[in-house]
């Protein structure tokens, strides 16, 4: 078994993923409702603490860390709470593929899957939340993190 | 639904393999699977297609099918509920759909389905037929949280295509779990 085989390569999408969250969420929090700063703090705080986490493995792994973006392209504009919401959506699923990708891609090493499981679960709960805040449907998806 | 784009581009790193052995890593994930692996053994009926016992993928479709009939029993019950239980027994049915698909790829003619039904016990009990409202939704949730936690165990032990799968059901039943809380 190639239990020394950090899949690099995926962890990095999972970091680049991170920052881009953590970035949104800065966004998000100028157009919702004040009622729902500590949610969004509680997200924010748990992808800084992923962000750092990924970094860490990568540094152990020999890999420099992807550094954020300066900036980046919204799928849509943000104008309001709604097309806020639905970034914080976006953010989320995106970071469920690139930790679904490392699950895949990481050899059966509980450390390792464990965390990035520990991730894909979050991102799929805190979507989910997001969906009934806005009124989506439906407010789940089978198998978050799929292609 | 579109992908953040991001503005730059980003640097390749490197590939890097093989830097800096986990020797305990190795070690752990070996101790899981001789963990895993007398359970996984525990009451197979052993067939040319299945030499070393159940497909341990049998285990979460048959909880995810038991799951979609007790949300559908808890939807018709209690109007209450009927949404949130309704869509559980959806995404429960979709990883039922999903986990016999890989079942059948897996052993092509197997018929481990009805070949040893008393070797894995039905995961959960359907509730009382007077169950009321708040007994009915603390068994959705219960049944969510320990098909979680069933997936998340298998997540640590199988090949990736499967560890992924079984992700996504885990994630999905945490979802289901909060929306009920």
């Amino acid at each position: 078994m190639s239990g020394s085989q950090v899949p690099v390569d995926a962890l990095q999408r999972a970091l680049a993923a991170e920052h881009a969250a953590i970035w949104v969420y800065g966004l998000v929090a100028a157009f919702v409702s004040n009622a729902l700063d500590s949610q969004l703090d509680e997200a924010a705080t748990a992808h800084q603490a992923r962000r750092d986490a990924t970094e860490r493995v990568l540094i152990d792994a020999g890999a420099p860390p992807v550094p954020p973006e300066p900036g980046y392209l919204t799928p849509e504009p943000v104008t309001d709470a709604a097309s806020a919401l639905r970034l914080a959506i976006t953010a989320e699923t995106d970071a469920a593929a690139a930790w679904r990708s490392v699950i895949e891609r990481s050899p059966a090493d509980p450390g390792l899957r464990g965390a990035a499981l520990e991730a894909l679960t979050g991102t799929a709960v805190r979507a989910t939340r997001w969906r009934a805040t806005a009124g989506a449907t439906p407010l789940t998806v089978p198998f978050p993190g799929a292609p | 639904m579109l992908a953040l784009q991001q503005t730059g581009v980003l640097a390749r790193w490197p590939t890097v393999s093989g830097v800096g052995p986990h020797r305990r890593r190795v070690l752990t994930a070996g101790a899981t699977l001789l963990l895993a692996g007398p359970a996984a053994l525990t009451g197979c009926t052993l067939s040319a297609h299945a030499p070393e016992g159940p497909d341990p993928l049998e285990f979460p479709a048959r909880r995810a099918e038991a799951d979609a009939a007790l949300a559908t029993t808890v939807a018709r019950a209690h109007s209450a509920l009927a949404a949130a239980a309704g869509a559980l027994a959806a995404d429960r049915m979709t990883h039922a759909t999903t986990l016999r698909a890989e079942l059948r790829r897996a052993r092509p003619g197997s018929t481990s389905r009805s070949a040893s039904p008393s070797a894995v016990p039905p995961p959960v009990a359907a509730p009382p037929a007077n169950s009321d409202l708040a007994g009915a939704r603390s068994a959705l949730t219960q049944a969510m949280h320990a098909a979680q936690d069933e997936a998340a165990g298998l997540v640590m032990t199988l090949p990736g295509y499967r560890a992924a799968l079984l992700a996504s059901v885990a994630a999905c039943c945490a979802s289901h779990a909060a929306l009920l809380s």
